[in-house]
């Protein structure tokens, strides 16, 4: 499947022990878009290192995607693993919904 | 507001579209680019996300088109720029070189596209032959690759004035058509800036290689013509007595028409108040009128009616504040003034305010002196001045004692002198006392063995520290008067003897 995909594998060692993934519905170079992905980086960067595993997929390109995962508007962020799975909508500018999303604080 | 309200309604009816409580937020708080049509999954952009991918999807066509991309690289740089051939054509320039080359009529600027910038500057005449010739012989060693760049600074004008420019020359390597780049960047500001320094310096050279009032007012005026390239000034200074300004000196190009403007001006009378330089003398403050504009109540034709619609400058030239006179300035480019113009007008304003006054106070001590020495030669004979050790140091006028050489000589040692110790020890006394003396009479003994008198009155010199520095003072022949009393003495004794009854 042609997807843009950005995969960290856990070779080493991580903060926490299990691997996070997530998809990110983006637009193309929306500036909500742009910022979530840049907001998400961060996030992942200060509290995942390297224990994530993050699908980026654009809309324009994969219409279809978007529509068989039940995103209504972009950016979203879905937390997939570990269940329970999550949405967050925006630009992820709000760290603690994030981070509460992803389960990583409660 | 068209677009406002049609985004408003468009946010309104995303709004129906979108049913979860989160996405509505995040709609509201403009976090969202696009929602997702549930119907075919197709993404409807909202209006920012809509113009940020236009604009992405614009800059992206224009990096795929080389040519067009540096054409707008080159258009949007401010300062203009053009590429040459071989021969000098200009083979490609951005817009700001041609808007130049449309309103700036100069040698190095000028030059559309298709024309050829080395024929332009070769043809150049007149007062731009020589930058003509330099600039041209500089892209060509540039062209030729005998250099590498060549620099070179050049002027052209305008409706707006002169302007100035730094030209560049960068030679291109490669193969390629194009074999230099010519660039110019506006230098005008820095140049006006440069030129009134100048001025400032030459107004001060002319003021202090001036001997008189009347030469430092040529000079100057003179000098802020040539600076700024006006036709002629004026100087009219304020008679106190009178309360009036009067015309008192000029300076203006050779031509008739100049000329007979400035005869005109001759014996012009301005009350405060009246006419350019009577409202300039009332505030105190600098005028402009541009060339061809109308300033209320005074008619264009008065500025200077025999070369035009003139514009002028005039400005008041000011001691301690005070203004002492003002400075008028006729031409057609006299253009609106800036910042710097004004501080150098006011700046030149004063240091001729300054020198005048001083001027006038040296005309003063100078008729002083001259009265002085004038009633001092009618009083006394001859003048004379003492070192601090009572030596002459310097007699004029003085013939009592032939031709002696009586420098370095104190009174008391001068040849022939008949007068006691005792007398002499009195007078030096008065002199260690450092009293002024008054009609101190001594006698001398004349080539023909008969005695001479003479008179001298002394006022002790202090410097400005209160040191005392010797005697300056006055002398008198009073021979006639000394011989007559003496004669009439004699007679006096001579009719006594007669008279007197015999004893016996």
């Amino acid at each position: 499947m042609a997807r843009k995909r950005k995969d960290r594998g856990a070779s080493e060692p991580a903060a926490a022990s299990t691997v996070v993934v997530m998809a990110l519905y983006i637009t193309d170079s929306g500036p909500n878009s742009v910022r979530a992905v840049a907001n998400l980086e961060a996030i992942c960067k200060e509290h995942l290192q390297d224990n994530f595993r993050l699908e980026i997929i654009d809309v324009l390109q994969y219409p279809l995607r978007a529509l068989a995962d039940g995103i209504v508007v972009t950016p979203s962020l879905a937390k997939l693993f570990p269940l329970p799975t999550a949405t967050v909508v925006g630009n992820l500018s709000d760290q603690g919904g994030v981070l509460r999303a992803l389960g990583i604080v409660k | 507001m068209l677009g406002t309200s049609v985004e408003r309604e468009f946010k309104k009816a995303i709004l129906r579209l979108v049913k979860g409580g989160p996405e509505r937020l995040a709609i509201e708080a403009g976090q969202i680019d696009a929602i997702i049509d549930p119907a075919n999954g197709n993404a409807i952009l909202l209006p920012d996300a809509q113009r940020a991918l236009i604009e992405r999807k614009q800059v992206d066509t224009l990096a795929q088109d080389p040519h067009r991309f540096a054409r707008a690289i080159l258009d949007a740089l401010s300062f203009p720029i053009a590429a040459l051939d071989q021969a000098g054509l200009v083979l490609s320039a951005n817009q700001a070189w041609r808007a130049l080359a449309a309103t700036h009529r100069g040698v190095g600027t000028g030059v559309a596209s298709g024309s050829n910038y080395l024929a332009a500057c070769d043809d150049a005449c007149g007062k731009e032959e020589v930058d003509g010739k330099a600039i041209a012989a500089g892209v060509r060693q540039v062209i030729g690759r005998e250099r590498a760049q060549f620099r070179y600074d050049c002027a052209c004008d305008s409706l707006a004035g002169r302007s100035w420019f730094a030209l560049r020359v960068t030679g291109i390597a490669g193969h390629g058509e194009a074999r230099a780049v010519v660039s110019c960047a506006d230098i005008t500001e820095r140049k006006r800036a440069e030129l009134l320094l100048g001025l400032e310096y030459t107004v001060a050279c002319c003021l202090a290689d001036a001997g008189t009032a009347a030469a430092a007012l040529q000079s100057v005026i003179r000098a802020m013509c040539e600076s700024q390239g006006w036709d002629c000034g004026r100087y009219f200074s304020l008679d106190q007595s009178a309360g009036v300004l009067r015309f008192n000196e000029s300076w203006g190009i050779e031509s008739p028409a100049i000329e007979q403007f400035l005869e005109k001006s001759r014996g012009m009378v301005f009350r405060p108040g009246a006419g350019l330089a009577g409202r300039v003398c009332q505030s105190g403050q600098p005028l402009w009128i541009l060339h061809g504009a109308r300033d209320v109540g005074v008619s264009p034709m008065a500025l200077a009616p025999e070369t035009g619609e003139n514009g002028a400058c005039v400005f008041p030239v000011t001691t301690d504040g005070k203004v002492i006179g003002v400075l008028a300035f006729s031409s057609s480019n006299i253009r609106d003034p800036d910042d710097r113009m004004l501080q150098a007008v006011h700046s030149i304003g004063s240091q001729l305010g300054r020198f005048l006054q001083r001027q006038q106070a040296l005309v003063a001590l100078r008729r002083s002196e001259m009265r002085f020495r004038v009633l001092s030669s009618l009083a006394s004979d001859w003048y004379w001045e003492q070192d601090s050790d009572l030596r002459l140091t310097q007699v004029v006028g003085c013939s009592a004692f032939g031709s002696a050489d009586i420098l370095g000589m104190t009174h008391w040692d001068l040849p022939n002198v008949v007068l006691t110790e005792e007398e002499w020890d009195e007078h030096k006394s008065q002199l260690a006392a450092r009293w002024s003396f008054c009609d101190f009479e001594f006698a001398t003994v004349d080539p023909n063995g008969l005695p001479a008198y003479y008179s001298i009155s002394g006022e002790p010199v202090y410097d400005e520290r209160g040191a005392f520095t010797g005697y300056c003072g006055t002398g008198v022949d009073i021979t006639k008067r000394k011989r007559a009393e003496i004669a009439l003495r004699e007679s006096e004794a001579r009719l006594r003897a007669l008279v007197r009854p015999p004893s016996d």
